[in-house]
């Protein structure tokens, strides 16, 4: 996998994402490692509500939704709309998983990952990481263009080998 | 992590957290008694998720689903996954926990609020439409306030442990 465009903090896979504070969409500080706990985790930067792009996205997401919710493996959205703009969203996309706000743009100028082409809205770049719960980075995908973000497929796959290397009974035990 | 244990009674016990209930009418209803130990403290308690007990807990309004003893309700029921699923779509209240007595049943809910809307808000606790629930004002020192669960797990990480819970506590659906 390649870095992240505009990655300029290195987030590359191997290497460990930053720990950052970011609001929930209930308007809670968050941390990321307590977010992200003991489980492997998707973690999503996204433009805003807005984009057409992003809604065909979270649709990709909302299927993984059906199937995470058993897996022991999160998600979370992160954009610079505000947290009840956020909730707005969520709810009505139906996720259930948590969103979070960069209003002030903090995370977004740490991590290098403003999209500098839309200065209108200076968004996140979309870009998609998976992560273990030591916050490695499993795999990033820059999507940029649409077709760089990950399919269900890529990203079953990463859980799924995230979740081998983190679980001491991946083998099931038998008599 | 030291289980917490749940229980109604009618009377304060001494030397635990305890916190007078009153119904909405206005009548007492006993005491809500939390535990803190391993062992099980006596018949009818229940275990909750140990985060959202806290001694420095602010009064608050709760939701609370009892299945009675002669329903026994798998925590895997369909009812009772999509209410958990209801929990973590909804806007967050200061916190929920399913109410454990073994590792299979669902024994009931509480679910904690504050605020001017607190009741308006409990009556829409998912977990109240699968058993009518009984909302109760709690005084404080006993429930506290919890962070939103993360999302999307709907699973128990580890049976016994009671659900949002989202840290194993040894490896092993």
């Amino acid at each position: 996998m390649k870095a992240a465009a505009g990655s300029g903090a290195g987030l590359t896979p191997g290497t460990r994402f930053s720990e950052v504070t970011l609001t929930d969409h209930a308007g809670n500080e968050r941390l990321l490692s307590e977010l992200v706990g003991g489980d492997p985790t998707v973690l999503h930067f996204y433009r805003g509500w807005w984009c057409p792009k992003e809604q065909a996205f979270f649709r990709r997401l909302l299927r993984l939704q059906d199937e995470a919710e058993v897996a022991y493996s999160r998600l979370l959205s992160v954009s610079v709309d505000p947290w009840r703009v956020s909730a707005a969203f969520r709810a009505g996309l139906g996720a259930r998983w948590t969103f979070l706000s960069d209003e002030d743009r903090s995370v977004q100028r740490k991590l290098g990952l403003r999209e500098t082409t839309d200065t209108v809205n200076n968004p996140y770049v979309p870009t998609v990481f998976t992560l273990d719960p030591e916050l490695t980075i499993h795999a990033c995908y820059d999507g940029y263009w649409f077709w760089g973000r990950p399919t269900e497929d890529e990203l079953t796959r990463d859980l799924r080998a995230v979740s081998q290397d983190i679980r001491p009974d991946w083998e099931a035990p038998t008599p | 992590m030291t289980p917490v244990w749940l229980a109604l009674t009618d009377e304060r016990p001494a030397g635990v957290g305890a916190a007078a209930l009153v119904e909405e009418n206005g009548r007492p209803a006993g005491f809500l008694v939390a535990w803190d130990q391993r062992a099980k403290p006596r018949r009818g308690v229940l275990r909750v998720d140990p985060r959202l007990v806290d001694p420095d807990g602010e009064a608050a309004w709760v939701s609370l689903v009892l299945v009675p003893t002669e329903i026994r309700l798998p925590f895997d029921d369909l009812a009772v996954q999509e209410a958990r699923r209801r929990v973590l779509a909804q806007p967050p209240l200061d916190g929920v926990s399913a109410l454990m007595r073994d590792a299979t049943h669902f024994e009931g809910s509480i679910a904690v609020e504050r605020g001017e809307r607190a009741e308006e808000r409990l009556r829409d606790d998912p977990f109240g439409r699968i058993l009518p629930p009984r909302l109760l004002r709690v005084g404080e020192g006993v429930l506290g306030a919890t962070l939103p669960p993360v999302g999307p797990v709907m699973e128990r990480y580890g049976s016994a442990n009671p659900w949002p819970g989202d840290q194993f506590e040894e490896q092993g659906q």
